[in-house]
C-alpha cells in the first residue's frame, strides 16, 4: 500500500518538536547542573545543539534520499547490509527502552512535585511507593498501546511551548545573570563540560521523530531537510532561554536540601510562585506519560520490523487479533522499561538512553559516507554540506561524548556503558545465533567481528594515552594494532563474499 | 598473495596471544591472583569495568584470530 504524503512543513517542524520536546529538560538539567558542570550546562546544551545539526545534515541527505519507512535501520541496511542495520535497529531500541524507563521515573518524581505543593503527606506516599507507581504506569500504557490510542502531540507541544514562553516572559521582571556559562580552557573543565553535553544530549534526540515521520511528508526532498534544519535551531534556542533563565533564577550559591524539586520545578515556583510549580509539575506528569507511551509503540515498531526482517522470533511481529497492534512486542519491550525503570536512578538511565543515541549517530553518520561511495549516482534532493567534513565531525563528536564521562570515572555513566555492553553482547550472541540457525553466510559473522575488532584497536588507541600506566603504554598500543590490522584483513576477506 | 598469507598468520596468532593473555590477566584480576588489584591500583569500584572490557577483548581478539589461522590454514 502506497504511503499517503499529506503533511507540510509546519506540520513536520511540530512533528520534529513533538519529538524532542518532552520530559528530558525536567530529568537531566538537574544532575547536568548541580552535579557536573554548573553554569556551563548552557554552553553544553548549544554544543549539543551544533552535534546534532551536524548530524541532521546526514538525516536530512539519508531521508531525502530514501524517504521510505525505517529511518536509521533502513539507511544503515541499504548502506552496509544486515549486521550493522540490525545493530542499529536494536541500539535505537535500547536507547528507547532507558529513555522509557527515565520517562516511566520522571513521572514519580513530577508527581511528588505536584503533591508538595499542597500535600506533602501524599507526597512522601508517592515517593515511598515510587517502584509501584511506575508498575502501574506501564501496565496501563501497555494495554493503552495495544488498544492503539492516538496522541495529541501538537497539543502537548503548543501547551509545551506555552508554558516556557510564560516562563521566560516572567523571567524579564527578575534581573538574571549567570556567572561562567563558558568552560574554563582547563582539561578538566573540558572533560566535564563534554561529560554534561552526553548526559543532556537526550533532549535533542527525539527530533528523529520527524525522519521516521518522512513517508507522511510532502516534497520530503525539501520539507525534511528544511524541517530538520528550523526544529534544530528552534530546540537549541528555546532549551538556551529555558536553561538560561532557570540557572540565573537558581544560583548555586542558593541553599539546597535533597528534598527540594528537580532544577526547572525549582526555577518556575522562585519566579511564577505557587502557579509555576503547579503548571510545570503537570508539564512533565503528561510529558512523561506521552513519552512512555511513545517509547513503548517505537520499541514494538523496531521489534516488529527486525521481527520481519528475521533477525528475531517471528511471534513478536505477531499482531493483536482486534486493534491490529504488535502486543506481545509491546509487552516484551515494556517489562524492559519495567526493569529499568523501577531502579529509580536517573542519571544512570540518562546516560543509558544518551550512549545508545550517539552510537546511533555515528552509524548514521558512517551510512552518509558509505552511501556516497556505494551509490554515487542516487537521487540526493539533498546534500549534506561541507562533506565529507560534516559527517566526520558528527562521528568523532559522538566518539567524544561516549568517552569522557568514562575518562572522568562517573559512576553513572560506568554502570550506563557495563549495561549497554551487556545488552549489546545479548544482542551479538542473538544475531549469531539466527544466522547460524538459517545458515546464512559465515562471512557476515567474520565481517561483524572485524569490525568489531577495528573498533575495539582505535577506542584502544585513542584511550591508552589518557587511561593506561606508562609502562603498559608500549603493550597497549601493540595490542590496539594488532586489533585493527586483524579487523581490516577480517573485513577485507569477507565483504566481497556477503551477496 | 604470499605477503598477505604471512601476514594473516602473524596478526592471527598475535591475535591469538593477546586474547589470551587479557583473558588470563581478566582472570587474575578478578581472583586477585598475585595480588595484580594492588600491583595495577586498581579502584575496588572500576574491577567491573576493568573485567569486563578485558573479557570482551579477549573474546574478539580470540574469535578473530581463529578466523585469521583458520583462512592462512586453508591456503597453505
Amino acid at each position: 500500500m502506497a504511503n499517503e504524503r499529506k503533511l507540510g512543513l509546519f506540520s513536520a517542524i511540530i512533528m520534529g518538536l513533538s519529538g524532542a520536546i518532552g520530559f528530558e529538560i525536567f530529568a537531566l538539567l538537574n544532575y547536568a547542573y548541580f552535579d557536573l558542570a554548573g553554569p556551563s550546562m548552557i554552553s553544553a546544551l548549544l554544543f549539543c545543539g551544533i552535534i546534532n545539526l551536524i548530524t541532521m545534515f546526514s538525516y536530512s541527505e539519508l531521508s531525502a534520499a530514501l524517504p521510505t519507512v525505517g529511518g536509521e535501520y533502513t539507511y544503515t541496511k541499504v548502506a552496509f547490509g544486515g549486521f550493522i542495520s540490525f545493530m542499529a535497529g536494536c541500539l535505537r531500541w535500547l536507547a528507547s527502552v532507558f529513555g522509557g524507563a527515565l520517562a516511566a521515573v520522571v513521572f514519580v518524581n513530577q508527581l511528588g512535585v505536584l503533591f508538595s505543593v499542597f500535600a506533602p503527606s501524599i507526597q512522601d506516599l508517592v515517593l515511598v511507593n515510587a517502584s509501584l507507581l511506575i508498575v502501574g504506569l506501564v501496565i496501563i500504557l501497555i494495554f493503552l498501546s495495544i488498544r492503539g490510542v492516538e496522541e495529541a502531540t501538537t497539543l502537548i507541544v503548543a501547551a509545551f511551548l506555552a508554558i516556557f514562553i510564560i516562563f521566560l516572559a516572567m523571567s524579564l521582571g527578575y534581573t538574571l545573570t549567570p556567572q561562567n556559562i563558558v568552560p574554563e580552557a582547563s582539561g578538566s573543565s573540558l572533560a566535564v563540560f563534554f561529560a554534561t553535553a552526553a548526559y543532556i544530549f537526550p533532549m535533542f534526540v527525539g527530533m528523529r521523530a520527524l525522519v521516521a515521520g518522512a513517508p507522511q511528508i510532502k516534497n520530503p526532498g525539501k520539507n525534511v531537510p528544511r524541517a530538520l534544519m528550523i526544529t534544530t535551531i528552534l530546540l537549541t534556542v528555546v532549551y538556551f532561554a529555558v536553561a538560561f533563565v532557570a540557572v540565573g533564577a537558581v544560583p548555586l550559591s542558593m541553599p539546597r536540601t535533597a528534598e527540594d524539586p528537580p532544577l526547572l520545578n525549582l526555577a518556575a515556583s522562585t519566579i511564577m510562585g505557587p502557579i509555576g510549580a503547579i503548571l510545570f509539575a503537570l508539564a512533565g506528569i503528561i510529558a512523561s506519560v506521552s513519552s512512555v507511551g511513545t517509547a513503548m509503540t517505537v520499541q514494538s515498531s523496531i521489534l516488529g520490523g527486525m521481527s520481519r526482517d528475521g533477525y528475531l522470533p517471528k511471534v513478536l511481529e505477531k499482531a493483536h487479533k482486534r486493534f491490529g497492534t504488535r502486543y506481545l512486542a509491546i509487552i516484551a519491550s515494556s517489562l524492559f522499561v519495567i526493569f529499568f525503570g523501577t531502579s529509580g536512578a536517573v542519571e544512570f538511565l540518562g546516560y543509558a538512553a544518551s550512549f545508545g543515541s550517539l552510537l546511533v549517530f555515528a552509524l548514521v553518520n558512517l551510512s552518509l559516507i558509505q552511501l556516497r561511495r556505494k551509490m554515487p549516482r542516487l537521487d540526493r534532493p539533498f546534500k549534506a554540506p561541507l562533506y565529507p567534513l560534516t559527517p566526520l565531525a558528527g562521528i568523532v563528536m559522538s566518539v567524544l561524548l561516549l568517552t569522557f564521562p568514562v575518562i572522568l570515572r562517573d559512576v553513572n555513566a560506568e554502570s550506563a556503558l557495563l549495561s549497554s555492553f551487556g545488552m549489546v553482547a545479548i544482542v551479538l550472541v542473538t544475531y549469531y545465533l539466527r544466522m547460524v540457525k538459517r545458515e546464512v553466510d559465515f562471512n557476515r559473522i567474520r565481517v561483524a567481528v572485524g569490525g568489531i575488532c577495528f573498533g575495539v584497536g582505535v577506542t584502544l588507541i585513542v584511550l591508552t594515552p589518557v587511561i593506561v600506566a606508562p609502562s603498559m603504554f608500549l603493550i597497549m598500543i601493540l595490542a590496539g594494532l594488532v586489533s585493527i590490522l586483524a579487523g581490516i584483513i577480517n573485513i577485507l576477506v569477507s565483504a566481497h563474499k556477503i551477496d | 598473495m604470499e605477503i598477505r598469507s604471512i601476514l594473516t598468520a602473524i596478526v592471527g596468532i598475535a591475535q591469538e596471544v593477546i586474547g589470551v593473555v587479557f583473558g588470563v590477566l581478566a582472570v587474575m584480576l578478578f581472583l586477585d591472583l598475585l595480588e595484580v588489584q594492588t600491583v595495577f591500583n586498581m579502584p575496588p569500584e572500576l574491577l567491573p569495568l576493568y573485567l569486563l572490557i578485558l573479557g570482551l577483548f579477549s573474546f574478539f581478539s580470540i574469535i578473530s584470530g581463529f578466523f585469521l589461522i583458520r583462512e592462512w590454514r586453508g591456503k597453505t
